[in-house]
C-alpha cells in the first residue's frame, strides 16, 4: 500500500446534542484527486475543519505522511502541507494579488530591510503562471478578480506556501469550488486541477455528482457522519452515488408522517411570476391553508432567495405576492410580519435569537404591544405569555430567565418557533428547522410542524436532507438554476423515494 | 421556575463600590462625613443623568460623543434665558438638549452614519453654537437665584438635586424595563440582524435612544450650571469620557445588549466616589488622572461580562 499524504483515522467529533462524525477513516494518496460527497449535515464540513486544524477531533487521529499530527490550526496545517480553498474565499479583497500571495511571509522579499515590490511581483507572476494565469498582473486588486481567478490565487498561495515550508506533494482541500463558477470556468478549474495532480493531492468536495464523477479518481460518500462507501472512478454512477448519499432508511416512519393532515382548499399565499435578477425567475406557488410545501434544490438553485423575498428581507424585481387575495409589497421584514408571514432563519445564533438575552425576552419579542397594561409592559403578562409558549413548544429550560446561550440547539430552535407562534403568523417559513439538532429534538420539531399545519398555519420549508423534505411536505417544489423544474405531490402513505427526485435536483 | 442565583456583573460593581468607600474611609475618616457625603451625591447626580442617557445609546451598540457639548450648550442657553424666561428656561433647555439628541438619532438612523462619526461632528457643531452665543462665561442673574433653588434648594435634609436624580432615574428605569422601546433598544444591541428580521422598529428605537441621551445630558447640564451659577462652552467637555466611564464601570458592555440603567446607577456612584475620594485622601491633583484611569480599567476588568462578548475592540 502506498504511503498516504493525509489520513483521518477513526475520527469522531460531537457537538452538544449531535454526533457529527462517527469514526471516519479517509486517506488521500499522492497524486490523486479524491472526491468527497454527502448530503448537507453528513459531516463534510466538520471533517474539513478537523483536517485543517480548525477543530480538534474528540477521538481518532490525523496523520500526515503516516505520522500522527496534532494540528493547532490552519497555520500549522499549512506547514504540514495541508491547505484549504474555502468556498467563500479567504483573500483580502483590498490588497493586490502579490500582497495576498505572500501575506505574512514577506521575509524573503526584503531588500535593505524594506520589502521589494518588484521582487514580489516577479515571484507572483511565476506563481500565477503555474495556475494558468500568466497574463494576470500581480498588482491587480483581488476585489476586482472573478470568482474563479480568486480561487486560482488561493491555490497558488497554498502551493507557494508548501514550497516555502519545503513540503513536497501538499494536500489541497477544495470546498465546493464550483458553486461560484460559470460552466467555462469550471472546465478551466478542472483542467488545472488535473494538471496539479502531478505535484499535489486534492480533496474535492462537491454537491454536484456529475462533476465529482468526471474529476475524481476515487469517491468517498459520507452519510450521517460515517463513510458509507469508497468507490473507484470506474465503479461509480451518478445514480449509485446518489443512492448511497441518501441511504436506505425509509422503512421506519420518519418525520411523523402519520400525523400528516390534508390541507384546506382555500389558498393562503399565492405567488405569481416572482423573479429576482440573477437568482431566480418565474417562480409561482399556491400555498393552501395548513399545507406544507418544501422548496428543494441545491445551493444556488434560488430557493433561499425565494424565501427571502417571501419574508420581506429582499425585494423581488418582478411578480406578485397575494396573501389571502390581497396584493402584498414588502419593503422590509416588518411588512411581511405585519401581514402574517414569519421566518425561522437557518442561522439561529445570528438571525434567530438574541442569545445573550433570556428565554422570556426572546419569546415575547414580537408581541410586546400585546403585553402592555396601559403605557407600560406588564411583567405578569410577559411571564404568562412566555410560560405558555415554553410549555406549548416543549422548550426544556431551567427557567424563563435562563439565557438562550445556555440552551441546547434544539431548545433554542423551539424558542425561535415559539416566538413566531406567539405572534400568530399565518404563514411560517422554516429555513432548515432541524439544522444542528439532535435526533430526539428533531422528532419533537417534526411533531410541532405537523400540529402547526393541522391548526391551519401554512408552511414553506427547506430541510437539511431530502428525506426530511419528502417526509414533512405535502408537496415538493424542486428548483434548479433559478427555475422550478418539478412540482411533486407527497401524500401520506405514497411518498416518493428520494431517488425519484434527486435526478431533478442535481 | 427560578434561575439559580449566580454572581452577575452588577454584584461585582456593588462590591467594588463598597470596597472603594471602605478604602477611602480608611485613608481619611472624614470621607464618610455628612458634608462630604452630600458633596459626593451632588456630583453623582450629574454623572447619573448624563450616564443614563449615554447607556441608552450604548445599549443599542452605538456611542454618543455629543453629550458634553449638549451640556455646554444647555448651560449657556440656560444662563441666557433665566432672565427673560424665568422658570420656563428649564423646559426650554430640556427641549433643546432632547432635540439635539433626536437630531443625532436621525443622522445615525436615516443617513446611516456610524454614531461615533455623527456625534463627533455634532459635538463640534454644538460647541460652536455655544461659543457663538457667548464666548465669555455667563453667570446667573441675581434675580434668578430663586428659580435655581429648584436645583440648589433643600427639602429638610434632602437636597433637591437628589430628588431630580431619583426622578430622572425612575424615568429611565421605567423606559428600559417596562416599555416596548426599552426592550427594542436591548434587543437591537443584543442582535441587530435578528431584530431587523423580526420586524422590530430599530430605526425608531435608535433615534429615540439618542433623544433620551440628549435629555439626560440636558438634565446634567442644568444641574451643573445651576450649582455653579454659570455657563460656558467648555463646561461639559469632561463629561463625554465621564459618561462613558460611568456606563462601562457599571458593567454595561460597549458592544450593547447587556447591562442597563441599574448598572449605570452603580457606575455613577463608583465614579463619584473615586473622583471625590482621590482628593479627600490627599492624592496630588496632577496624579489623580493616573489613579482614575487605572481604577476605571480595573473596574471594567472585574465588572464587564466578557463571556457574552466574543470580540473585544
Amino acid at each position: 500500500m502506498r504511503q498516504s499524504i493525509l489520513e483521518a483515522l477513526a475520527v469522531g467529533k460531537s457537538y452538544p446534542g449531535v454526533a457529527a462524525l462517527k469514526g471516519v477513516d479517509l486517506a488521500v494518496y499522492p497524486n490523486e484527486i479524491l472526491g468527497l460527497v454527502g448530503e448537507n449535515g453528513a459531516g463534510k464540513s466538520t471533517l474539513m475543519k478537523i483536517l485543517i486544524g480548525l477543530e480538534n477531533p474528540d477521538s481518532g487521529e490525523i496523520r500526515l505522511r503516516g505520522a500522527r499530527a496534532e494540528l493547532a490550526g490552519p497555520a500549522a496545517a499549512i506547514r504540514g502541507g495541508v491547505g484549504m480553498v474555502f468556498q467563500e474565499g479567504c483573500l483580502l479583497p483590498n490588497l493586490s494579488i502579490a500582497d495576498n500571495l505572500f501575506l505574512c511571509h514577506e521575509e524573503g522579499f526584503r531588500r535593505w530591510g524594506l520589502l521589494s515590490g518588484r521582487r514580489q511581483a516577479a515571484e507572483a507572476h511565476r506563481q500565477l503562471e503555474a495556475v494558468g494565469l500568466p497574463r494576470l498582473d500581480p498588482r491587480t486588486i483581488v476585489g476586482e478578480l472573478s470568482a474563479s481567478q480568486k480561487q486560482m490565487v488561493e491555490i497558488a498561495r497554498l502551493l507557494w506556501l508548501s514550497r516555502l515550508y519545503g513540503v513536497e506533494n501538499p494536500a489541497l482541500i477544495l470546498d465546493e469550488p464550483t458553486t461560484v463558477l460559470q460552466d467555462n470556468e469550471v472546465r478551466i478549474l478542472f483542467d488545472i486541477l488535473s494538471r496539479l495532480k502531478e505535484q499535489a493531492s486534492i480533496l474535492f468536495i462537491s454537491h454536484r455528482l456529475e462533476e465529482v464523477l468526471q474529476l475524481a479518481d476515487r469517491i468517498c460518500v459520507l452519510k450521517d457522519g460515517s463513510v458509507a462507501a469508497m468507490l473507484d472512478r470506474g465503479q461509480a454512477t451518478t445514480r449509485g452515488v446518489a443512492r448511497l448519499m441518501v441511504g436506505h432508511e425509509l422503512a421506519e416512519e420518519r418525520c411523523r408522517e402519520s400525523l400528516q393532515t390534508a390541507p384546506g382548499s382555500e389558498a393562503v399565499l399565492e405567488v405569481e411570476g416572482l423573479g429576482l435578477a440573477g437568482r431566480f425567475r418565474d417562480f409561482h406557488l399556491r400555498l393552501a391553508r395548513g399545507e406544507i410545501v418544501s422548496l428543494v434544490g441545491l445551493l444556488g438553485s434560488g430557493k433561499e432567495e425565494v424565501c427571502r423575498c417571501l419574508s420581506g428581507s429582499r425585494k423581488p424585481d418582478q411578480g406578485t405576492i397575494l396573501l389571502e387575495g390581497r396584493k402584498m409589497r414588502f419593503a422590509s421584514p416588518k411588512d411581511a410580519i405585519a401581514a402574517g408571514i414569519g421566518c425561522v432563519p437557518i442561522d439561529r445564533r445570528n438571525e434567530g435569537l438574541a442569545t445573550s438575552l433570556d428565554v422570556a425576552s426572546n419569546i415575547n419579542l414580537l408581541v410586546l404591544r400585546r403585553l402592555s397594561g396601559g403605557p407600560l409592559l406588564s411583567p405578569r403578562r410577559e411571564r404568562q405569555n412566555a410560560g405558555r409558549w415554553v410549555e406549548e413548544c416543549l422548550v426544556k429550560t431551567p427557567s424563563l430567565q435562563t439565557l438562550c446561550a445556555n440552551l441546547s440547539g434544539g431548545n433554542q430552535q423551539k424558542v425561535v418557533i415559539a416566538k413566531w407562534l406567539a405572534a400568530e403568523v399565518r404563514v411560517l417559513i422554516l429555513d432548515h428547522p432541524t439544522r444542528g439538532i439532535d435526533v430526539g429534538a428533531k422528532d419533537e420539531i417534526y411533531r410541532r410542524i405537523r400540529e402547526l399545519a393541522a391548526s391551519g398555519i401554512s408552511l414553506v420549508i427547506m430541510c437539511d436532507t431530502l428525506e426530511e423534505d419528502i417526509g414533512l411536505a405535502h408537496r415538493l417544489v424542486i428548483m434548479k438554476d433559478g427555475r422550478i423544474v418539478r412540482d411533486l405531490a407527497c401524500p401520506r402513505g405514497a411518498k416518493p423515494s428520494p431517488l425519484d427526485v434527486i435526478g431533478d435536483i442535481v | 421556575m427560578r434561575a439559580a442565583w449566580r454572581i452577575q456583573p452588577i454584584h461585582i460593581s456593588l462590591a467594588m463600590f463598597l470596597a472603594l468607600v471602605a478604602g477611602f474611609t480608611i485613608g481619611d475618616p472624614s470621607f464618610l462625613s455628612l458634608y462630604n457625603a452630600v458633596t459626593i451625591l451632588n456630583s453623582v447626580a450629574i454623572l447619573l443623568a448624563v450616564g443614563l442617557g449615554q447607556v441608552c445609546v450604548i445599549l443599542t451598540g452605538g456611542i454618543d460623543l455629543s453629550v458634553g457639548s449638549i451640556m455646554s450648550l444647555v448651560s449657556v442657553v440656560f444662563m441666557m434665558t433665566l432672565g427673560p424666561l424665568g422658570a420656563w428656561s428649564y423646559l426650554a433647555v430640556l427641549a433643546i438638549g432632547t432635540a439635539a439628541g433626536f437630531l443625532n438619532g436621525l443622522i445615525v438612523s436615516r443617513l446611516r452614519i456610524p454614531s461615533f462619526i455623527a456625534t463627533l461632528g455634532m459635538q463640534g457643531v454644538l460647541v460652536s453654537v455655544a461659543y457663538l452665543l457667548s464666548a465669555q462665561p455667563l453667570s446667573a442673574p441675581d434675580t434668578a437665584y430663586g428659580i435655581l433653588e429648584l436645583v440648589n434648594g433643600k427639602l429638610g435634609p434632602v437636597q433637591a438635586v437628589w430628588l431630580i436624580a431619583v426622578a430622572v432615574f425612575l424615568v429611565f428605569y421605567l423606559m428600559q424595563r417596562y416599555t416596548a422601546l426599552g426592550r427594542t433598544i436591548l434587543y437591537m444591541g443584543a442582535n441587530e440582524r435578528m431584530s431587523y428580521l423580526s420586524g422590530l422598529p430599530i430605526d425608531r428605537a435608535r433615534t429615540l435612544a439618542f433623544a433620551f441621551s440628549g435629555f439626560g445630558a440636558a438634565v446634567a447640564g442644568i444641574i451643573l450650571s445651576s450649582t455653579l451659577y454659570s455657563g460656558y462652552p467648555t463646561i461639559g467637555a469632561v463629561y463625554v469620557l465621564n459618561s462613558i466611564a460611568v456606563v462601562v464601570v457599571g458593567g454595561t458592555a460597549m458592544t450593547g445588549g447587556s447591562g442597563g440603567v441599574v448598572n449605570t446607577l452603580v457606575g455613577a456612584l463608583i465614579m463619584g466616589v473615586i473622583n471625590n475620594g482621590l482628593t479627600v485622601v490627599g492624592i496630588d491633583v496632577y496624579a489623580q488622572q493616573v489613579f482614575l484611569g487605572v481604577l476605571i480599567i480595573i473596574a471594567v476588568a472585574v465588572t464587564f461580562d466578557r463571556k457574552k462578548v466574543a470580540i473585544i475592540k
